[in-house]
């Protein structure tokens, strides 16, 4: 083994203990990023033998891509987590789900997306292998192709880790048109399975504390769960990602400057026992935690069973539920009814969930 | 004990919400109230009560004539100022960590923030983390030992604000021997004293008290006696909904009754006596002493203060030549923050000025809307000032 001149070591083929080699080098080092020798090496072995595709392959300025036809639906997201590897997923499949499903909720079938990846010196080049590899499952279990891609490292200690961008474009088919203003009074509210799962598996992991049974985060594309819904539910009203900022979030973004509310049923929203438990341990609420596989849909009523059926029949909706209802008045408020039937208002997410000291 | 405050329970733990025994205690506070026949107000002195309120809407669930208020149970709202300013001089020294609960780090003490545009803003410790400070949030007193453990060459101070419930863990980690490289800032309350002076205020109107069931694990129900002999019934509460109504009944059934005990509907967790050997533990380590009540006063015997031998373990004492003692105390709370008549359940928060104008969660002005625990803060995200939200379905 020979050492380089900056001191970062190129890992002999034999005394290798990563999977498959895909560099010499067992970290990420500045070059990688510089346009030369070895930021070629990284696309070629790393981006382009895992994403494949003819328009990666090409390695050109811009991806050539067909078009479908329709409306175009274009959206980008960056992504960071600590860890990078979460029960239940990865950096990676947070990066690809999340943009399919940006498009997803607007109605736009997920065709192509780029991947841009920022990379702190020294990060450990296996597990960039495995966030890629991920990367590539992910798409694939979405249906896209990766097209286009980038690459900078930035010197060590100027990022934290792994940055990914992905952008990603979508086409619109006609007849499809979702969005708040469709919304009526009468409207059914669902989602799609329990929520705070992402949150909470993610914060369990970063405080080392142990959960008992295992709780996994539910990042996962959804394109395919709401292709399935809109072919019995044709006048799906609206569709939102529930992410950051939980159903709290979205519940209150949705309804803002609005002629009707939002009605939560609180004791209809699916919650896993675990995230349920560790919430009151804390005193988070898990309507306010994050979710990264979970829709919330507006629906017609006569045509939220058909919906909620097919939601449950997809492997991603099994614990779906119909949560709330739009309602006349209040206007403009999205409140909780509890099984008491009394009424609060839907909190506004402030901050990153902090524990209390009670 | 009285009737209203024991539906027979077992150990479902599901059973303290459940929806059918909630309706039963609310017939039953409907019928008491209406055998009492005029206006009452009830008060409780926990921030967690006031959440749980705003949480499952209980309001909603009291006959009118009944007011609930929230008194002085935020440890975080009390925190005097000067203990804020000395974690945020601490947290801009080279070598210091300073460690503390989440709640904390948000809440402005008094000295002023320069180049803020919204009017009188002082510093929070997430102020002076921007500013370069080195502030960690933890979980509790052990993790801040365990970081001392692992940054040797630094100091590390721990934010010890809370009422009981939080200081026991305090004593138990500085008894089990603690890193010499750590150190707490002694911000510690003991409430009862602060309930004697409630009575001694101005238009004190209040007829029972729900005591704090957290606190009172610890403490007993007899520190409370007082209360009683002044006429004013008390009853523990726990936090669920049903214990929540369980001890407004008792309360209620006491005033019915004519007469002023110390009740325990919350019995499953509170013994009368509380818990002797946590707190002998606690006055191992701990002393009581005057300390100040944010923006309300001095009071005696109120305050944990570390025993002599554990002095050592005093931020105060430890950096006493590095502080900027003439900075350290200041203006009580922000210019027009009522958080101190707020806190004594002398006015609502929507009856303060700025509630939800230049106060609110994401930026708050005062420090009662910073806290989880914090009454303006669960009126403004459970929506309690607004009018009563009555639905009209399509
Ligand atoms: S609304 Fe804000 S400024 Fe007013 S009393 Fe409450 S915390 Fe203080």
């Amino acid at each position: 083994m020979s050492k380089s001149p900056e001191g970062d070591t190129p890992v002999a083929e034999s005394t290798s203990t990563r999977s498959s080699a895909v560099s010499r080098y067992a970290s990420v080092r500045l070059a990688h990023g510089s346009g030369g020798k070895l930021s070629l090496e990284l696309i070629q072995d790393l981006f382009v033998s895992t994403f494949g595709g003819n328009e990666l392959a090409e390695l050109t300025d811009a991806a050539v891509v067909a078009n479908p036809g329709g409306r175009v639906a274009f959206c980008t997201d960056s992504h960071t987590v600590t860890p990078t590897f979460f029960p239940g997923g990865d950096i990676g499949r947070l990066a690809v789900a999340g943009t399919v499903n940006d498009l997803a909720v607007m109605g736009a079938k997920p065709t192509y997306l780029t991947a841009a990846f920022l990379i702190e010196e020294g990060y450990d080049m296996d597990e960039l292998e495995r966030v890629v590899r991920s990367m590539k499952a992910t798409a694939d279990e979405a249906g896209v192709a990766i097209v286009a891609g980038d690459t900078k490292v930035l010197e060590r200690g100027k990022g934290d880790g792994l940055f990914i961008n992905t952008a990603g474009v979508g086409f619109i088919p006609d007849g499809v048109d979702l969005g708040p203003s469709r919304i009526e009074a009468g409207d059914k509210i669902l989602v799609n399975g329990t929520l705070g799962d992402h949150g909470i598996a993610v914060m369990s992991r970063r405080e080392g504390l142990a959960m008992g049974a295992s709780l996994e985060s539910d990042v996962a594309p959804l394109n395919g769960l709401i292709e399935q819904v809109m072919a019995v539910a044709p006048n799906v009203r609206f569709m939102r990602d529930v992410t950051r900022g939980g159903l709290a979030a979205v519940g209150n973004e949705v309804v803002l400057n609005q002629a009707w509310g939002l009605r939560i049923f609180d004791v209809a929203v699916p919650i896993h026992d675990i995230v349920e438990e560790y919430s009151e341990m804390l005193g988070i609420d898990p309507l306010l935690a994050a979710n990264e596989g979970k829709v919330l849909m507006v629906v017609p009523d006569d045509e939220s069973e058909a919906a909620l059926g097919a939601m449950k029949a997809h492997p991603l909706g099994r614990e779906a539920a119909i949560i709330g209802d739009i309602v006349k008045k209040p206007e403009g408020v999205a409140l909780v009814e509890t099984a008491y039937g009394s009424r609060r208002v839907l909190e506004m997410p402030i901050e990153e969930q902090l524990p209390r000291i009670c | 004990m009285s009737e209203a405050a024991t539906p027979t329970f077992d150990f479902d733990p599901h059973i303290y919400k459940d929806a059918d025994v909630v309706k039963g205690l609310q017939e039953k506070l409907a019928t008491l109230a209406d055998e009492i026949g005029r206006p009452v107000k009830l008060m409780h002195i926990c921030g967690t009560h006031e959440h749980e309120m705003g949480r499952f809407a209980l309001r909603d669930l009291i006959p009118e004539s009944v007011e609930v208020l929230a008194g002085p149970g935020c440890p975080v709202c009390v925190c005097d100022n000067e203990y804020i300013n000395m974690a945020i001089q601490l947290s801009l020294l080279d070598d210091v960590i300073v460690t503390s609960f989440g709640d904390m780090l948000a809440v402005p003490g008094s000295i002023p923030l320069e180049g803020e545009r919204r009017g009188d803003v002082r510093m929070s410790l997430l102020d002076a983390r921007a500013q370069g400070g080195d502030v960690r949030a933890v979980y509790s007193a052990f993790d801040a030992a365990q970081i001392a453990r692992d940054n040797p060459d630094k100091e590390v101070v721990f934010f010890s604000v809370g009422f009981e419930t939080t200081v026991v863990a305090v004593a138990a980690m500085l008894k089990r021997g603690a890193p010499d490289n750590l150190s707490i800032i002694e911000a510690n309350y003991y409430t009862p004293p602060a309930t004697h002076l409630l009575p001694e205020l101005d238009g004190f109107d209040i007829e029972g008290f729900i005591l704090p069931g957290h606190a009172v694990t610890i403490t007993g129900l007899r520190v409370y006696e007082h209360l009683a002999e002044q006429g004013i019934a008390c009853a523990s509460g726990g936090f669920e909904p049903v214990d929540v109504l369980a001890s407004i009944a008792s309360l209620l059934e006491q005033l019915r009754d004519d007469k002023a005990i110390i009740d325990n509907p919350y019995s499953r967790l509170v013994k009368y006596d509380g818990n002797e050997k946590a707190r002998s533990e606690l006055h191992e380590v701990f002393e009581l002493g005057p300390i100040r009540w944010r923006g309300i006063a001095e009071i005696p015997e109120s305050g944990y203060k570390l025993r002599p031998e554990y002095q050592k373990y005093s931020a105060a004492r430890k950096f006493a030549g590095r502080l900027d003692q003439r900075a350290l105390a200041g203006a009580e709370h922000p210019k027009g923050c009522r958080c101190a008549e707020v806190t004594l359940g002398q006015i609502r928060p929507d009856e303060c000025g700025v509630f939800g104008k230049l106060c609110t969660p994401d930026a708050p002005y005062g420090p009662c809307m910073v806290s989880h625990e914090g009454t303006c803060r669960a009126w403004y995200l459970y929506g309690m000032h607004k009018e009563k939200l009555n639905v009209e379905v399509a």
